[in-house]
């Protein structure tokens, strides 16, 4: 059935959108017509969420990739929500609705939907205000509110008009990602060795041992399983194909070229823990950006040619080659040898490293600026809001300035941006600790606990400074200033006099030989 | 007392004149005396600066960078002008031993001294008015005294103490009056050099349009409406006041100069400067109610001073100035909305209703009969011809 052919509500069948209107938001404004919505530390009109607006599902799409090749989706990923909405004259659109955590995300989520096509507004419940533009750089506010006809769910408030939506249905995200089709890379099957530093093989049965056997030669570091990729239904008989899978380490170039050439080898490149992509495609949305939707549960694996996703149950249970190499088992010689004696055997210990991080980054929690650019932090504290230089606390140590931020505020741009891998225990943005230790058995190795920062520097040694040395970047902002005494001066400005005219003593005969103009004596 | 000595003109008249306080009226100056006072100027440098920044602290209030000042002849001469005038006010040129043809040569040798040249130049406007600007706020305090035996009356002098002495027994009354401009300078008799002087300084003219004064000759003081800094100043000042008819006081005088421009034979680019000034006076008002949300639909400002009940006291332009902008919009749209109200919502919502209120307050044929006017005058433009 058509929509025109449905008994729609009244609403649907209302007159034309309104013609809306709009006030800019003023700094210092408190007072708000829309509901809900609130400035924020900067000023900004910001609701509780944000709410894009598409025409199609395109733009939907193209949205998320350009959003998460930027920023992590997992932050929005706990309100995230897109839905089908039809308008009263029965077009349809798509609509995003993001949590408006700061100002910062929804601005970037406004820039990179207005280069899409879509339109942002904010919010919290049923009215929605356009976000702020470069026109209004507070954002807007609604001139005038009308109730919702019944069975519209949102209305948007745009600079010329009124627009109101139902919902029709909701589209998951996790779904949406299943069902986009990986493209493929041109030259993405040339893979760097950082990138080729752990790779899966998904081996035809058959092909097992002889790949195993190849492996082993060259000396390829790699473990293997037998996986299955589970069934959707009971009639999904195409699926029950049984592989190898294999995580092989620092796998050469020439044995790469070898193996995507040769049938029944497939190659998938690590995103994740669980997520992989085959190499020479690419996921639309950057897959890394939110981990948090595959279930650590499961192992995600990513086709490209075939276009299709198999998961496998995880974690992934694999056991070295070195041990699958076919045995010459000759039981009728005899063995010999000499006997030896095993001294003590000392600890296996591995230096703690720093190495490129897989997982999505952090939170920037604090910054090592060397020290010297302390100039440039000198400068750039005349220019911090009251907010920043309250919410930031720094020591000053012989490795460089430590600046530790608290949650509600962005750490300064400056030196090394430092991420928590535990709780104190801080390294470069972008950089994991290697091995990849529990990080209460890290703790205790390094001697680390409460009330202490052990910082990992890009470059030197770790080193531990105590919670008690950071003060607040606004009691250390200041150098010691001589205060003297002023004297209160009266600034009030009198008012100009008025011109009052007085009239001098002239005498009886004042106009005595007074010549009129142009004549002489 | 005559003024032969600049330094102390400057002191007692010239300067109270720009910067308040009392200015002394002695005795009159005469055409030949202007140029013994001319020779001093080099020689009171001290007097000459307090004048020049007491008159660029008036003028700072106008502009940004106010022009450097320079006290030389011109402004001697309407000093003494104005000086001349006031004289004729003094009681002694009253009394019996001053003739009437002794009066004329007085209010001949001002007429004589204001003649200076029209000027369109800047600073020389900026300069003059620094000197003129207080002329329509002079004032004198005038004494009656009264006592048991007679009264006698002081303009401008302060009464002889004798005269209060034993206050009680004499029964001595004193009342105390204030002569303002139109005492001292609007009187018949010096209204023509008054007017000769306010064309050499049409800034101050537009700028003390909310009082009486001589009439405003548009086409004198048009050029400084093509100075957008001088045309901002004038703009924002005739609408001060809070009272409706206050603020529309001197948008009414505006507009009633402008009729009387329209009888005239103006160049069009005038008549179109005047007009779109006009209209942006319009728009000044738009703006103010057009941020209110305790305003209504309906102008509480039109609805004042356009009420029906009140019709017969409206001030004459009034209803001119309110009706411009309709009347040039069927002759050129361009003229009949200022640029930039289209953009904002708001306030193109606002001055649509302004527009309505206007129609329905002064009646479409007053609004007919000022296009009729304006045509005469005016080119008409094409719509197809007017980006919007």
């Amino acid at each position: 059935m058509s929509p025109r052919d449905s008994t729609g509500p009244d609403w649907a069948r209302s007159t034309a959108p309104g013609r809306g209107g709009l006030e800019h938001v003023s700094l210092g404004q408190s007072r708000f017509m829309t509901p809900g919505v609130a400035p924020d530390p900067r000023g900004i009109l910001l609701g509780r969420y944000g709410l894009l607006i598409f025409p199609t599902l395109e733009g939907v799409v193209s949205w998320l990739r350009l959003y998460s090749a930027e920023s992590p989706l997992d932050e929005l990923l706990a309100a995230l929500e897109i839905s089908q909405v039809r308008t009263p004259l029965g077009s349809r659109e798509m609509a995003v609705r993001i949590p408006a955590i700061s100002s910062y995300v929804v601005d970037r989520a406004a820039r990179c939907a207005l280069l899409v096509g879509g339109a942002t507004y904010t919010g919290t419940a049923k009215h929605f205000v356009k976000y702020r533009d470069d026109r209004s750089p507070y954002g807007y506010d609604a001139a005038d509110l009308t109730p919702l006809p019944p069975d519209a769910s949102i209305m948007v408030h745009g600079e010329d008009f009124t627009q109101t939506y139902a919902r029709e249905r909701d589209l998951p995200l996790d779904r949406l990602l299943l069902r986009l089709s990986r493209r493929r890379i041109p030259g993405g099957a040339d893979l760097r060795p950082d990138e080729r530093r752990e790779l899966f093989l998904v081996v035809a049965h058959g092909l097992g041992e002889g790949v195993i056997r190849y492996l082993w030669r060259n000396r390829v570091v790699g473990r293997v399983g037998l996986v299955t990729p589970e069934r959707k239904s009971a009639f999904d008989e195409s699926r029950a194909r049984v592989h190898l899978l294999f995580r092989v380490q620092d796998l050469p170039a020439r044995i790469l070229d070898l193996f995507r050439s040769t049938p029944g080898i497939d190659i998938f490149r690590p995103l994740t823990e669980n997520v992989a992509v085959e190499v020479g495609y690419a996921h639309p949305i950057d897959l890394a950006s939110c981990q948090s939707l595959f279930e650590p549960s499961r192992f995600f694996l990513f086709w490209g040619q075939r276009d299709q996703v198999d998961t496998i149950a995880a974690p992934l249970e694999l056991s070295g080659i070195e041990h699958l190499t076919r045995l010459d088992i000759q039981l009728d010689q005899a063995t010999s040898g000499d006997t030896l004696q095993i001294a003590a055997l000392d600890a296996v210990g591995v230096p703690l490293e720093l190495a490129p991080s897989l997982n999505p980054s952090r939170r920037v929690v604090g910054s090592l600026i060397p020290l010297e650019q302390a100039r440039w932090l000198k400068r750039l504290i005349y220019f911090l809001p009251q907010t920043s230089l309250r919410g930031h606390r720094m020591a000053l140590t012989d490795r460089g300035i430590l600046i530790v931020a608290s949650p509600d505020v962005d750490v300064i741009p400056l030196g090394t941006p430092l991420a928590e891998v535990a709780p104190g225990l801080l390294v470069p943005l972008g950089w994991d600790l290697v091995p990849r230790v529990a990080p209460d058995v890290l703790a205790r190795s390094l001697g680390h606990n409460a009330g202490l920062y052990t910082v990992f520097p890009p470059s030197g040694a770790a080193f531990q400074i105590g919670d008690s040395a950071l003060a607040p970047l606004e009691r250390r902002a200041l150098a010691r200033i001589e205060i003297g005494g002023a004297e209160v001066l009266d600034a009030r400005i009198e008012p100009p006099a008025e011109p009052a005219v007085v009239n001098e003593p002239v005498g009886r005969f004042a106009l005595w030989g007074f010549r009129a103009p142009g004549r002489g004596d | 007392m005559g003024w032969s000595d600049l330094g102390e003109l400057l002191e007692r008249f010239v300067l109270p004149l720009v910067s308040g306080g009392e200015l002394v009226v002695g005795r009159p100056i005469a055409i030949d005396a202007l140029g013994d006072l001319e020779a001093q100027i080099p020689h009171v440098t001290p007097q000459l600066v307090a004048v020049d920044e007491a008159r660029t602290e008036v003028i700072a209030e106008l502009v940004v960078r106010p022009p450097a000042l320079v006290f030389e002849a011109d402004e001697l001469c309407l000093a003494a002008c104005v000086h001349n005038l006031l004289f004729l006010v003094h009681p002694r040129a009253d009394s019996w031993a001053v003739s009437t043809s002794a009066r004329m040569r007085v209010l001949d040798t001002a007429q004589e001294m204001a003649a200076r040249p029209l000027s369109q130049s800047r600073s020389r406007v900026l300069a003059r008015h620094g000197l003129l600007h207080n002329l329509f706020r002079l004032t004198r305090m005038d004494t009656k005294i009264s006592w048991w035996t007679g009264s006698a009356t002081y303009l401008g002098q302060r009464p002889p103490g004798r005269l209060r002495t034993w206050r009680s027994v004499r029964r001595v009354r004193e009342e105390q009056s204030v002569a303002s401009y139109e005492d001292l300078l609007g009187t018949v008799e010096v209204a023509p050099v008054v007017t000769a002087l306010l064309r050499r300084a049409p800034l101050t003219q537009l700028l003390a349009m909310t009082r009486d004064g001589p009439p405003l000759y548009w086409e004198d003081a048009v050029f400084l409406l093509r100075d957008a800094e001088l045309a901002r100043a004038v703009a924002y000042r005739s609408l001060r006041g809070s009272e409706p008819r206050q603020v529309v006081a001197a948008p009414a005088r505006f507009a009633a100069a402008f009729e009387q421009m329209l009888e005239r034979a103006p160049a069009e680019s005038d008549v179109r400067a005047v007009a779109a000034f006009l209209v942006h006076l319009n728009a000044l008002l738009v703006v103010g109610e057009a941020g209110d949300r305790e305003i209504g639909p309906r102008s509480p400002l039109l609805s004042a001073v356009l009420s029906p009940e009140r019709a017969g006291q409206r001030q004459r332009g009034l209803a001119t100035f309110f009706s411009l902008p309709a009347a040039l919009a069927q002759i050129d749209p361009r003229l009949g909305v200022p640029p930039g109200v289209a953009t904002d919502a708001l306030l193109a919502d606002r001055w649509l209703r302004h527009r309505a209120q206007v129609v329905e307050g002064v009646g479409e044929a007053v609004i007919e009969t000022l296009a009729g006017r304006l045509r005469r005058h005016l080119t008409a433009v094409l719509p197809e011809h007017v980006s919007m």
